[in-house]
């Protein structure tokens, strides 16, 4: 499957179930909000180091915003329900707290409850007050700019984690204009994030190691540096430079509209613009119950 | 169901138990026989008011009921509907559902009531939203909205819920007040917010005269006051502009180690 002179590998990536939430940040302008996300997202790119992943999905307008302000909803996945408590709880304390003029709201509204201003209430030391608004409980915590106001919890949904795709390029300026492109469209759509360095991944794994320590390598087949040296690389002398996109989204139909997005990108700059293939990476479909397959994604392009 | 007064009864009647979700789908002769107490003695529904079959979804008194205490008592779904004034106790102990009270209100309206919603078209009494004589709490959720004036002790140890007055309340509004949110649209009397524990009172029309034992407080809580006013503006009235006012906010009240709030919209 060819289109632009992009071949579409007869791969699927693989993802697996995840815990997520929505948070909504606002603040005084859009410019602090966005200071609190960027820090609450940050140090997120992976459940195997950071706890979760995390990455903003949109600005949203004032009219969008509990309390009439500039946000920017925030989307947080892991493994369990608890240890996304741990890492909202961290995050919000840490990052949102601390932001001046901030307030955290619950993004998704139905769902088991994960504690969002609950616990951090206690920061007030006895100051706090909680306020019930049309159902929703409150949490008005003293702080040296004013008070900081919290929802008592956010809701914790099913969702998918590790949608990718594998852009392989001719060189590194062709890669990341791809990759930069996808990332764009994929960013459009709401419920997903993209939650590696803007977006992108370069370092992409396998399962195991030579290393006994180590449960994940370097992903040989796709680094242009091992073409002839591995066993079973999956490149050809062409491709010089490949980067992936990993997605988590809330559900199966979102990532697969964010691959979508992110493969007409790359369709779009075409093989003239250097990319040549879009793959997709597995584990041979054991270990993930979700499966994207490219040219189903594809199919009536 | 329909039941309309048939003439204004020589002694109080008590209602308790005249709810919807207990009459609607019996037949119009076994609500007919329900018993109500009127005075010291057990009547039948019948002796009292014409039973018409022709409303099915909502319990509609029709009549001057300001003798009938204790309408929607304990109420837990559903919908009443008064065409007229209605004694004491009207939506005390309530839980859910609505009661549209077309008319004035008696005393301790809507007094322990904890969800659900009470509308008074007209006045209330006294102790509306408060607690029962000898009751620890007020009351502890649902809407009490009074579109006329409420008398003393509106909201008396409230704890939760919001109660709204739209024209004037009487002395000691929001007194030894727990929790919960009170709006008034009006003045208010002597003393408000006496012994106020937490919760907001939010006045929406004149000035009230604060007491001493309040600390006026000039921090910023912009956030916390667009998510209240956006809440309360949408009953309307006195309180449709209030997000975009300004607020004076006093905390207290100190005599009891209070952190209430009564916000002063400007």
């Amino acid at each position: 499957m060819i289109f632009n002179g992009v071949a579409i590998d007869d791969t699927f990536a693989e993802a697996f179930p995840m815990k997520a939430t929505r948070l909504v940040i606002t603040a005084h302008d859009a410019t602090w909000a966005h200071h609190a996300a960027q820090s609450a997202t940050g140090f997120a790119t992976s459940v195997i180091a950071c706890g979760c992943e995390a990455g903003i999905e949109r600005e949203l307008h004032p009219r969008e915003t509990p309390d009439g302000r500039p946000g920017v909803s925030i989307l947080l996945f892991a493994v369990s329900g608890k240890e996304l408590g741990k890492q909202v709880e961290k995050r919000v304390g840490q990052c949102i707290l601390t932001c001046p003029t901030t307030a955290v709201y619950a993004g998704i509204a139905e769902g088991d409850p994960l504690p969002l201003g609950r616990n951090l209430r206690f920061f007030g030391d006895g100051w706090q007050q909680s306020k019930m608004i049309d159902g929703v409980r409150y949490w008005r915590v003293p702080v040296m700019d004013g008070e900081f106001v919290a929802a008592e919890s956010t809701a914790v949904v099913k969702a998918v984690g590790g949608g990718n795709l594998l852009l392989l390029a001719r060189d590194t300026e062709a890669a990341l204009a791809a990759a930069s492109a996808a990332v764009a469209a994929m960013r459009r759509l709401s419920n997903v994030i993209m939650p590696f360095p803007g977006g992108v991944v370069r370092s992409g794994s396998k399962v195991g190691s030579k290393y006994a320590a180590l449960p994940a390598s370097t992903n040989g087949a796709y680094c242009p540096s091992l073409v002839g040296l591995v066993a079973h690389s999956a490149l050809d002398a062409n491709v010089r430079s490949v980067l992936e996109i990993v997605i988590d989204g809330i559900g199966q139909a979102d990532v697969a509209a964010a691959m979508r997005a992110g493969i007409d990108a790359c369709v779009a700059i075409g093989a003239r613009g250097g990319v040549l293939r879009v793959g997709a990476g597995n584990y041979g479909g054991k270990l993930g119950p979700y499966h994207f397959h490219l040219r189903e994604l594809m199919r009536g392009a | 169901m329909r039941l309309v007064l048939k003439a204004q009864p020589g002694l109080r009647v008590d209602l308790r138990g005249v709810l919807p979700e207990r009459l609607l789908g019996l037949a119009v002769a076994e609500v007919e026989r329900v018993e109500v107490g009127c005075g010291n003695r057990l009547v039948p529904l019948a002796e009292l008011f014409a039973l018409h079959a022709d409303a099915f979804d909502v319990l509609r008194f029709e009549g001057d009921l300001s003798r009938c205490d204790r309408i929607g008592w304990k109420m837990n779904g559903g919908r009443i509907v008064v065409d007229g004034p209605v004694g004491h106790y009207a939506g005390g102990l309530m839980s859910a559902g609505s009661i549209d009270v077309r008319g004035d209100a008696g005393d301790l309206a809507a007094c322990e009531m904890a969800g659900g919603t009470l509308a008074v078209a007209g006045d209330a009494g006294d102790f509306a939203a408060s607690a029962l004589p000898g009751g620890m709490d007020g009351m502890r959720g649902g809407t009490l909205v009074v579109k006329g004036d409420a008398g003393a002790r509106f909201g008396d140890r409230m704890r939760r819920g919001n109660a709204l007055v739209y024209g004037d309340a009487g002395d000691f509004v929001a007194s030894r007040l727990v929790a919960g949110t009170i709006a008034i649209g009006g003045a208010c009397g002597a003393h408000p917010c006496t012994g106020m524990r937490r919760g907001s009172v939010v006045f929406a029309g004149a000035v009230p005269q604060v007491a001493p034992t309040f600390v006026r407080v000039g921090a910023d809580v912009g956030v916390f006051w667009r998510l209240l006013a956006t809440s309360l503006a949408r009953h309307g009235g006195p309180f449709a502009a209030l997000a975009s006012r300004a607020i004076e906010r006093h905390v207290g009240d100190a005599a009891v180690a209070g952190k209430g709030e009564l916000i002063v919209a400007r």
